[in-house]
């Protein structure tokens, strides 16, 4: 187990150096000198830009540039937020944790109902509802996220005014956004568990935990369901990918405070190193979750621990 | 079979608990009472009134903190921080004399020694000013006459000064807060105005609480003495219909007007719960500048085909109903009213042809025009806020197409934007300028500014600099209102621009709030609010 867990942190670390260096190449792929467009609407004097070129070691050569980058961050310094001086870190770190909360919510949402409709689909295959739940998960795959999520605003915030459309905070101001959002990957999880519960409720050994007697549940939880589920748990690190692209969208939608609109709006501001910031954030939060994946493998699947 | 089945249903209800769990209980939303809460488009990029280049911050601002002087929808300039003020003879000096009651909200006076610091931080070249930088051009310095005396001196007679005084970029604060609180000032800048920021959440919100100290009487003001509301929440919601929809169901009580389509406008008007605001932006139009460098805008029959070609009318009809009125120069009708201006080039898609015709621009195929082999294409920079084209660029491609002009979008986001319109390299950008003053028009078209903010026309002609100065350093207003109805009878005649429309600051205030306010800027100003039932 322990050489499982070593050899797939140890398969991180190529990933995060292609991360990084993805990162930090953002600010060279980019047309036109970045100096002058994070200052463009500024009256600025060439001597200003120089220092500003000074400041962000703009001058040194590549390698060197790319090696203070990482050295830094890994010191857990991202540089300064080119608009208001605060740094990075500070910055990603004050909204983070509503990010993070909406994709955990949003994850356990896609889940629960996804494994749940998936389940009782496969169990009832080719009844009212497996055709109900399938249609319900096909209406969920369709459906743009922020779409659903201006319906949800119109329903449960005009019409019924239940719940309050902007902002962040209490739990209120997560149901929302966390159906949006979760609810399209909902619908990924059910087709994908209905597939597999079907064929593994075919499978040899499950007659024959049926014969040795033991109960219905015992069965469909332990023998089916964790068999079922492997596959499932794929996803799950890949929508979670999807998850935090959504929350972009879904953070401006319900005016939210965020990741995904710190980095839309430092976009807009050209301010480099706050998009640099949110961006590596973004795609580390995915390097982490695929790792939790692949060691869930582990748990569920012996095979994958000892193999 | 039929256990397992049972199973199932248990596991699936077991997986649903947990999501209820995991959705948790909804709580009330938070409500009013004396706070009043505003839904704002979007998030200033700082709130520090001398470091932003941004509109934005001057929206929440003018409650924090206090100018110099004051300008009033009737743009008049009257006293605010200065109890009175006095231009010296060769229009080089201004004294400004300060009341001795005014303090910042830290207890620091705001005396004559503070705005010598404010004004002297902006041209400091270690300090990054925003659009302060040049409400002070030519700044020479300021001298402290007395405790409440102070004189601010350019290098040349500078008339603009007294506007841009009364504008929040000359907005003071406190200079022993400021020096203390580092990059804090971003965020809780301290000001001597009758609200104090108490909290900022990134992305989220600004709360402005109620200066119970403030004791004077601003000059917009019914009363004396402190706001009348207790918090003022700002809320940063870039989504419009989200936007809309909070005001409909009271959980904003105001929001800004901005990026609302026009037919959305349209309903609220009918909402008996709501009211709309709209006071007309001093300054540029939406504005399409044309760049006179680059064929085929080089060529002035040709600029002036197209502003014969653009249907303005039909652009407010579509696009703008409720949100501005047709332009008719380089400066709003409300920055320098000429509505002789409005008839050099009605909408006329005939003579547009026969401009062209003349020019030698002969219809070719596919309706579009050639000129010695060369079809008649130019490129319209449109700078793209993540939402596709501004749809008046789209209707200005079709307009022109009707008259066999190809113009072809160049749709970018906002750096990319900038650097073209620096290195000249499209047929001009569509945007807009904001300014308290006709001298707005030194930006968009004098030389010295061609590759940097905002002669973006890259027009540069002796003459126009040399009125653009004289327009800084005249005084007396006949004989500036001269200068820049000449200046702008130039440009119409040049046809370096296509005015659009001429734009309102919108906002959609909730019927129970009364004593909104609006400064010349068309910004709110929140001081005497009252909330009704």
């Amino acid at each position: 187990m322990i050489r499982y867990i070593s050899a797939r942190l140890l398969a991180t670390v190529p990933v995060v150096f292609g991360v990084t260096i993805a990162v930090f190449s953002m600010l060279y792929l980019i047309p036109g000198d970045p100096v002058k467009m994070m200052l463009s609407e500024f009256q600025t004097s060439p001597e200003q830009i120089a220092r500003m070129r000074a400041q962000l070691h703009l001058n040194d050569p590549f390698l060197v540039q790319y090696g203070r980058f990482v050295w830094n961050g890994l010191h857990g310094n991202l540089g300064s937020s080119i608009r208001d001086n605060r740094p990075v870190t500070q910055e990603i770190f004050e909204v983070l944790p509503q990010t993070a909360q909406l994709a955990v919510a949003a994850l356990a949402l896609s889940s629960v109902v996804g494994v749940t409709l998936g389940i009782v689909a496969a169990l009832r295959q080719n009844s009212w509802m497996d055709v109900g739940a399938m249609m319900v998960a096909t209406f969920g795959i369709s459906m743009p996220n922020f779409w659903l999520g201006l319906i949800l605003i119109l329903l449960f915030s005009l019409r019924l005014e239940w719940l309050p459309a902007a902002g962040g905070g209490d739990l209120a101001h997560l149901v929302m956004p966390t159906l949006a959002l979760g609810l399209g990957a909902a619908a990924i999880v059910a087709r994908l568990t209905r597939s597999n519960m079907l064929d593994v409720l075919r499978m040899e050994y499950v007659n024959t935990a049926r014969a040795k007697g033991l109960g219905g549940g015992t069965v469909v939880m332990r023998h089916a369901l964790l068999n079922a589920l492997i596959p499932v748990i794929t996803i799950f690190g890949l929508q979670f990918g999807a998850l935090l692209a959504g929350t972009v969208f879904i953070e401006t939608v319900f005016g939210r405070p965020g990741l995904g609109r710190l980095a839309v709006d430092a976009i807009q501001n050209k301010d480099f190193p706050l998009v640099q910031g949110c961006v590596l954030v973004f795609a580390l939060g995915y390097v982490f979750v695929n790792l939790l994946v692949d060691l869930a493998y582990a748990v569920i699947d012996p095979r994958i621990r000892y193999g | 079979m039929r256990v397992a089945r049972r199973a199932g249903w248990g596991a699936a209800l077991l997986f649903l608990a947990t999501a209820v769990a995991g959705v948790g209980i909804v709580t009330a939303a938070p409500s009013g009472g004396v706070t009043l809460t505003v839904g704002l488009d979007q998030e200033p990029p700082t709130l520090d009134p001398e470091a932003s280049p941004s509109a934005v911050t001057y929206q929440i601002i003018p409650d924090v903190t206090e100018s110099l002087l004051y300008q009033g929808l009737d743009g008049k300039i009257v006293p605010w921080l200065a109890a009175a003020y006095k231009v010296s003879p060769d229009g080089k000096s201004f004294t400004f004399t300060l009341r001795s009651d005014a303090k910042f909200t830290d207890g620091t006076p705001v005396d004559a020694e503070a705005v010598k610091w404010n004004f002297d931080r902006v041209v400091n070249p270690n300090y990054r000013a925003g659009s302060a930088l040049a409400a002070l051009s030519g700044y020479a310095g300021s001298t402290v006459v007395d405790d409440h005396t102070v004189r601010v001196d350019f290098k040349a007679p500078f008339a603009p000064f007294l506007s841009y005084t009364a504008a929040g970029t000359l907005a003071l604060v406190s200079p022993k807060a400021t020096q203390a609180q580092g990059n804090d000032v971003n965020l809780k800048p301290v000001g001597s105005g009758q609200y104090v920021v108490s909290e900022y959440v990134l992305k989220d919100h600004i709360i402005l609480t109620r200066n119970a100290d403030y004791n004077r009487r601003p000059p917009w003001s019914d009363h004396q003495g402190p706001a009348y509301v207790n918090t003022i929440v700002w809320k940063f919601i870039p989504e419009a219909g989200t936007r809309v929809t909070t005001v409909e169901s009271g959980e904003t009580q105001m929001i800004s007007g901005l990026s609302i389509p026009s037919a959305t406008l349209a309903h609220m008007a009918t909402e008996k719960t709501l009211r709309i605001e709209r006071y007309p932006y001093p300054g540029a139009p939406r504005i399409w500048l044309l760049n006179v460098k680059m064929a085929p805008t080089n060529d002035l029959k040709v600029r002036q085909a197209i502003n014969y070609a653009v249907n303005r009318p039909a652009i407010v009809d579509s696009i703008f109903k409720g949100l501005g009125t047709p332009a008719c120069a380089p400066l709003t009708l409300q920055t320098l009213a000429d509505k002789a201006l409005c008839n050099v080039y009605p909408y006329d898609p005939k003579k547009a042809a026969q401009l062209l015709d003349e020019d030698g621009w002969r219809m070719g195929p596919n309706d579009i025009r050639e000129k010695d082999g060369k079809p008649l294409t130019l490129t319209i920079n449109s700078i793209n806020y993540g939402s596709g084209n501004l749809p008046e660029i789209e209707l200005l491609q079709g307009q022109l197409l009707a008259i066999g002009i190809d113009a072809r979008i160049k749709s970018q986001a906002r750096p990319p934007w900038y650097e073209d319109n620096y290195h000249c390299a499209t047929n001009g950008p569509v945007m807009f300028l904001r300014s308290t003053d006709p001298d707005g028009l030194f930006a968009l078209f004098s030389s010295v500014n061609v590759g940097s903010n905002f002669n973006w026309s890259c027009y540069a002609s002796p003459d126009m600099d040399k009125l653009l100065q004289q327009g800084r350093e005249t005084y007396d207003p006949a004989k500036r209102r001269a200068i820049y109805d000449q200046i702008e009878k130039i440009l119409v005649d040049q046809a370096v621009s296509v005015p659009l429309v001429d734009e309102f600051s919108v906002w959609i205030v909730r019927s129970n709030i009364t004593g909104t306010k609006y400064n010349f800027s068309g910004y709110p100003v929140l001081t005497d609010v009252k909330i009704g039932k």
